[in-house]
């Protein structure tokens, strides 16, 4: 057990080098938590930075996207709107766009959800009982996109490209 | 004080601190000095990785810091070194303050307190550059020497040094500020690591204790020719 030599190095430190060392780590993992948290203070959102996990809003957005979002108390929801919003009891974001809204006097509003790609509205999603959502459930605007798979998309742009121009030549149209 | 006997202690092995250390608890208590001995390893050679720069750059200081230690017996200071400890100390606890915070509050009710964490810990980290690069640079061992009269303040020596990437130069700096006088003193040297460790990467303190007592001496001669 004690002729480890890898663990050399860790034995000829003293206290305070060891100490130092995990410190580093802490302060690496607290670089990413407070960066994580400063963004979540600026854009006032629950969550800044969501990914797209299914393919309910294609063509716009696919799997593997993300989304940066903000949800400030100014900002109004309207109808054609990319919103992420949290069902009750549901922990999974989703990432849909807003079909319908009802909006009051008072400036409370409700409205419904509905993906590019689905077929119905939202409804069937929703908690029992509950046919619209609120400004509470909104987790934040969608206001930037980054897209992950891009070589793979254009790939497929390009592939699809020369396929058709290269079926073009071999069946010209008379 | 308490540091210097705790080297002093480690290197000249366990026995010498446990026989003071009183008859009925000395079988326990060297026991565990025991186990301590067998977990430090300061008497055996070094051993690195000698295409790894900062492993090279690491054993060079630590061994450089052993020679002024136990070879001139002065005394280390950790002012400096404490000094980026506490600093770091609190940039992680505003980190676990945020994170504690928002999981007791969920969030737009912790935005107040998280926004304070967050600044607080941008400015610790901006603190702790300008400490590194300002006040610490690339000292790594500060020591004092007692002088033997008890009049005078300590002697300062102070080592740095530096290698550079990929590079095979290494320069290592000994700085002496007299105590009476806060005159200050340097005396450098610019060798290749090649000098000091042998193919299999083990560093040959035969090669490497001449230079750093040579450095020391004549920053300590010309004091005396004073």
């Amino acid at each position: 057990m004690l002729s480890l030599d890898f663990l050399d190095d860790v034995r000829r430190m003293n206290k305070r080098q060891l100490y130092y060392q995990v410190l580093n780590f802490g302060m690496i993992v607290s670089s990413a938590l407070m960066i994580w948290k400063g963004l979540m203070v600026i854009t006032g959102s629950e969550s800044p930075i969501v990914v797209v996990l299914s393919g309910s809003m294609e063509p716009a957005f696919h799997r593997g996207d993300l989304l940066f979002l903000t949800n400030r108390v100014e900002d109004p929801i309207r109808v054609g709107e990319i919103v992420v919003f949290r069902i009750e009891g549901r922990e999974i974001p989703i990432v849909h766009r807003v079909l319908k809204i009802h909006e009051k006097q008072n400036g409370h509003i409700k409205f419904l959800t509905k993906g590019d790609n689905n077929a119905v509205d939202d409804r069937g999603l929703y908690k029992q009982g509950q046919h619209w959502l609120e400004k509470k459930d909104v987790v934040g605007r969608a206001r930037g996109l980054f897209i992950s798979d891009i070589i793979r998309r254009t790939d497929q742009w390009r592939t699809g490209l020369i396929c058709s121009l290269y079926w073009n030549c071999d069946n010209p149209h008379e | 004080m308490a540091a210097a006997a705790s080297q002093g202690g480690r290197s000249g092995g366990g026995g010498g601190g446990s026989g003071v250390g009183g008859g009925p608890s000395c079988g326990t208590s060297s026991s565990r000095t025991g186990l301590l001995d067998k977990w430090k390893i300061d008497d055996k050679p070094v051993k690195i990785d000698k295409w790894d720069g900062s492993a090279v750059k690491n054993s060079l200081d630590d061994s450089a810091k052993k020679v002024l230690l136990e070879k001139y017996k002065y005394v280390e200071n950790f002012g400096l070194i404490d000094g980026r400890l506490t600093i770091c100390t609190i940039s992680c606890f505003f980190a676990i303050v945020a994170l504690i915070w928002d999981y007791m509050h969920p969030f737009p009710e912790s935005k107040p307190v998280l926004a304070l964490c967050v600044i607080s810990y941008f400015v610790m980290m901006g603190i702790l550059t300008i400490y590194t690069s300002y006040k610490e640079k690339s000292i790594f061992l500060v020591a004092h020497r007692k002088d033997p009269t008890g009049m005078d303040p300590d002697d300062i020596w102070q080592l740095s040094s530096s290698l550079k990437r990929f590079d095979d130069k290494y320069t290592l700096k000994l700085t002496f500020i007299s105590g009476r006088t806060k005159q200050q003193r340097e005396a450098e040297f610019t060798k290749s690591i090649a000098k000091f460790f042998d193919h299999s990467g083990t560093l040959v303190m035969d090669a490497y204790e001449p230079e750093i007592s040579r450095l020391h001496d004549s920053l300590a001669t010309e004091r005396k020719i004073k």
